[in-house]
């Protein structure tokens, strides 16, 4: 394989991301050319159906929150965007650069529109605690289910459910969980637990079809009860009954879900009861934090280059650009670009280094690469689903992931997340100020940008609590996460 | 609600800031929602009659032109204190109010009656390029607020002569209105550009255009400043209420430090930004007024970030009005000129000035 072989968006991407030239010539060709595949895809996303339709869709969106264009979504499976934390064994696309991968995406798409993007990205961080918590009982019924509707076009998604009413980034951090005042309880009966309560904010929680919920066991003891569900939108007593109007990123919908004594089966806990902290939350906290400074990145990037397109436009026989200011701050942005490119990258890169050596380890590909009858028969499912299947997914999981892997994941994304949106949230504002009150399509889109990025300062936990989460796990040392132990309950971060 | 306590004026400004107060507090307030999200309503119009009622509607003018004659600082006064409910409304009053400016340059009544006599509200346009040729108007006026049809709409075109001060109507032939029902912020009014061709004059001041100008401009800079520190008052008001009520990490928010210090830095920005409104009304120029400006438009957009981002998502979320503050305010920061033409155009006049 040559680089030529890569076109233009290879050389783009060599261009803005040295560090992807570096693994080329140090012969991860393959990993590599996948990125630039996956870019490539998303950037006739943007081509051809984000940048036509985001700012109709964004005001359509001001009128009637509640509309949903599923059409994204098919636009997605097209483009295979659903299955992109699947392993191939199970015919999804997971790359060689997993997190990387996710994170190019991320910022492509949001370079278009972040609320399609987040349509879409929402989904991938529904279908992670699946796939990080090691439920192999579930993954060729549920991921199979989403592969199969991506061939079909008939799109099918998850969500991920942590934030309740009364908890916000309490719920996201372990010291905060301990005193955090929750809505949502799981009781254990017969069988299963029951569900009761509510989430809010949940992106895509209105569309989605399953849905990792986050609950703890005992309101007066969160931490040490925290556990992980599979809540599928059939159970009786589960419902979305609201959706918000958002600033920004209108395109996919903050839900809140109501849970009137949902009957959750224990097959259904991803994990043991009680790690959900650290399985639950952090383990992702630390693989999806990074993409959202991706996402912060793709929407000062779009910022830019609206904001470029209009400084090159002549105004009165004048272009802005050929003044000395509009240039210094050309520069400027695109420095707080590449920056949060640097970060979200080795952040990215870093994930990949980890989630490679259990998502390719002999077991795991032998395991995934046996016909799924041999995973999907009663027995299987039972042992999977079993404290002793769990075990022994925890017992691969923990041989190759270490704690201190996820401990410096954790804080690289936190660190990439609030630095990203903040530079994000600067540079549509500078921008914004240059363009002054100009009647153009770009100080729209720049608007839209504006009110876009600052989502990014508060989802995933707020930008205060990433500061402290890098405070917590670098200087101070007293926050380390730990993978779950085989047979251990209640175990904390 | 929470006092801020430094701000000393003389009687005569604290009894108008009182009534505009009550004003904003009374009639706005419950409404602000509502006016937000519809232009041009039964119910604008109500509050507008009821601010012609407290003098808002010709403050700057003489009284021999049927004015209040109050001084730029009065008209300031009252505009932080609607923005504080409503940051469109007061953008609404400053607009009609600094298109009347040029008109103390006449001795015009009846256009002083008929601008000041209900809807449609005049505006001013500031933004765009227009030009004036053999008495026709050319050209294009950007973001432009208050206009329906019929707006006497103020523009300064440039003609061979030089700078004019000129009165367009929306109504009249010539003049074609672009619409655009999403602007960013200040939604309580009707946001639209002006294309035209060949449009007659309405009235041009014969004199005293470049006077004018600078008045106008100068009355639209303070009047600017004046509404973002309103907006930074209603951010700090809602954002210490939230977090004097919010509990996270064991304890109410305000007792996290990170949160304390964004209240401070909103109650600096509030201070900033009245002191330099107020040494900017002392003097007759255009370059305070200016610095004012940016100080108190960038102090309203920090001040209304941070508001949204104390509120975690339920700032981000429309039904629970902080992030309604955060769109006025950049409207603030970006109007009526780019922010760093805004800045250059100090130094020129402090080497115009010599």
């Amino acid at each position: 394989m040559f680089q030529r072989d890569l076109g233009e968006t290879g050389k783009r991407l060599f261009r803005d991301f040295p560090v992807l030239r570096t693994l080329w010539e140090s012969g991860r060709k393959r990993g590599v050319a996948e990125l630039v595949e996956t870019v490539r895809k998303a950037e006739e996303f943007k081509r051809n159906y984000a940048l036509p339709k985001a700012l109709e869709l964004d005001r359509r969106m001001e009128e009637e929150p509640e509309y949903f264009d599923w059409e994204i979504m098919r636009q997605a499976c097209r483009y295979r965007f659903l299955s992109i934390f699947i392993p191939k064994q199970l015919g999804g696309t997971a790359a060689e650069f997993m997190v990387a991968n996710t994170s190019l995406l991320m910022d492509e798409l949001c370079s278009g529109c972040s609320g399609m993007a987040l349509a879409i990205g929402a989904h991938s961080l529904g279908v992670a605690p699946l796939v990080t918590s090691g439920a192999m009982g579930h993954w060729d019924r549920v991921l199979g289910e989403i592969v199969e509707g991506e061939r079909k076009l008939q799109p099918v998604t998850m969500a991920y459910a942590i934030t309740e009413p009364s908890a916000g980034t309490d719920v996201e951090e372990p010291e905060f969980l301990e005193v955090a005042k929750l809505s949502l309880e799981a009781r254990k009966v017969e069988g299963g637990y029951l569900l009761n309560g509510r989430k809010c904010f949940i992106s895509g929680g209105s569309e989605a079809k399953y849905i990792t919920v986050c609950a703890a066991l005992d309101k007066s003891r969160p931490l040490e009860t925290w556990t992980t569900f599979l809540v599928e939108r059939d159970m009786k007593g589960f419902s979305s009954p609201r959706v918000e109007l958002k600033m920004g990123q209108r395109a996919s919908h903050a839900a809140e879900l109501l849970f009137e004594d949902v009957f959750v089966p224990d097959s259904h806990v991803l994990g043991y009861e009680g790690d959900g902290m650290a399985n639950g939350i952090l383990m992702i906290m630390a693989a999806s934090r990074g993409p959202v400074g991706a996402i912060a990145t793709g929407i000062a990037r779009g910022a830019f280059e609206h904001f470029l397109r209009w400084a090159k436009t002549k105004r009165n026989g004048k272009r802005p650009i050929d003044e000395d200011r509009i240039r210094m701050n050309l520069a400027d942005m695109w420095a707080m670009i590449q920056e949060n490119r640097g970060l979200y990258m080795s952040n990215a890169l870093l994930g990949d280094c980890i989630f490679k050596k259990v998502l390719f380890a002999p077991v795991m590909v032998l395991t995934l690469s046996l016909p799924a009858i041999f995973r999907t028969n009663k027995l299987t499912n039972d042992f999977l689903n079993s404290r002793y299947g769990k075990a022994m997914v925890n017992a691969i999981m923990r041989y190759y992931i270490k704690d201190e892997d996820i401990t410096q994941l954790l804080e690289t994304a936190s660190l990439a997340k609030f630095s990203c949106s903040d530079n994000a949230m600067e540079l549509c504002s500078r921008a914004l100020n240059l363009m002054g009150p100009d009647d153009s399509e770009e100080r729209r889109w720049v608007e839209k940008c504006y009110r876009d990025a600052k989502l990014t300062q508060i989802y995933e936990g707020t930008n205060q609590l990433n500061r402290l989460v890098v405070n917590n796990v670098r200087f101070e040392e007293t926050l380390k996460v730990e993978i779950p132990r085989p047979f251990k309950k209640g175990v904390v971060a | 609600m929470i006092a801020i306590p430094w701000s000393k004026e003389s009687k005569q400004y604290a009894v108008l800031r009182s009534n505009a107060n009550n004003f904003a507090a009374s009639e706005l307030a419950p409404l602000a929602d509502e006016l937000e999200n519809t232009v041009d309503s039964p119910l604008f119009w109500k509050v507008v009659e009821k601010a012609g009622n407290m003098g808002m509607m010709a403050a700057l003018l003489p009284e021999k032109l049927g004015g209040e004659g109050v001084d730029p600082y009065s008209l300031c006064v009252a505009l932080e204190e609607c923005a504080v409910e409503s940051a469109g409304f007061a953008a609404a009053l400053l607009f009609h109010n600094a298109a009347l400016v040029p008109l103390v340059y006449t001795d015009r009544k009846d256009l002083v009656e008929e601008f000041t006599s209900g809807k449609p509200l005049a505006t001013t346009a500031t933004s765009g390029s227009l030009k004036l040729e053999g008495e026709r108007l050319s050209g294009k006026a950007t973001f432009v607020f208050n206009v329906l049809e019929g707006c006497p709409v103020l523009v300064f075109p440039e003609s061979p002569a030089g700078q004019e001060v000129v009165y367009v109507k929306t109504d009249y032939p010539g003049v074609s209105v672009k619409r655009d029902p999403y602007p960013l912020g200040w939604r309580v009014s009707a946001f639209a550009s002006l294309d035209l061709s060949g449009a007659e004059p309405y009235f041009a001041l014969k004199e005293f255009q470049r006077e004018a100008k600078m008045a106008t401009e100068r009355v639209l800079y303070l009047g600017l400043a004046a509404i973002s520190v309103g907006i930074a008052r209603k951010s700090f008001e809602k954002a210490y209420a939230y977090a004097r009520q919010r509990y996270q990490g064991g304890k109410i928010i305000i007792e996290h430090q990170a949160m304390r210090m964004m209240l401070a830095r909103m109650l600096c920005g509030i201070e900033e930004g009245k002191a330099a409104i107020r040494r900017a009304c002392e003097v007759e120029e255009l370059a305070p007024a200016i610095m004012a400006w940016r100080r108190a438009g960038s102090n309203a957009c920090q001040a209304a970030m941070d508001g949204v981002q104390i509120h975690g998502g339920y700032g981000y979320m429309r039904d629970y009005g902080m992030e309604r503050l955060m769109r006025d305010a950049k409207y603030c920061q970006m109007f009526p000129a780019p922010e760093e033409e805004g800045l250059l155009k100090i130094l020129d006049m402090v080497e115009e000035r010599g």
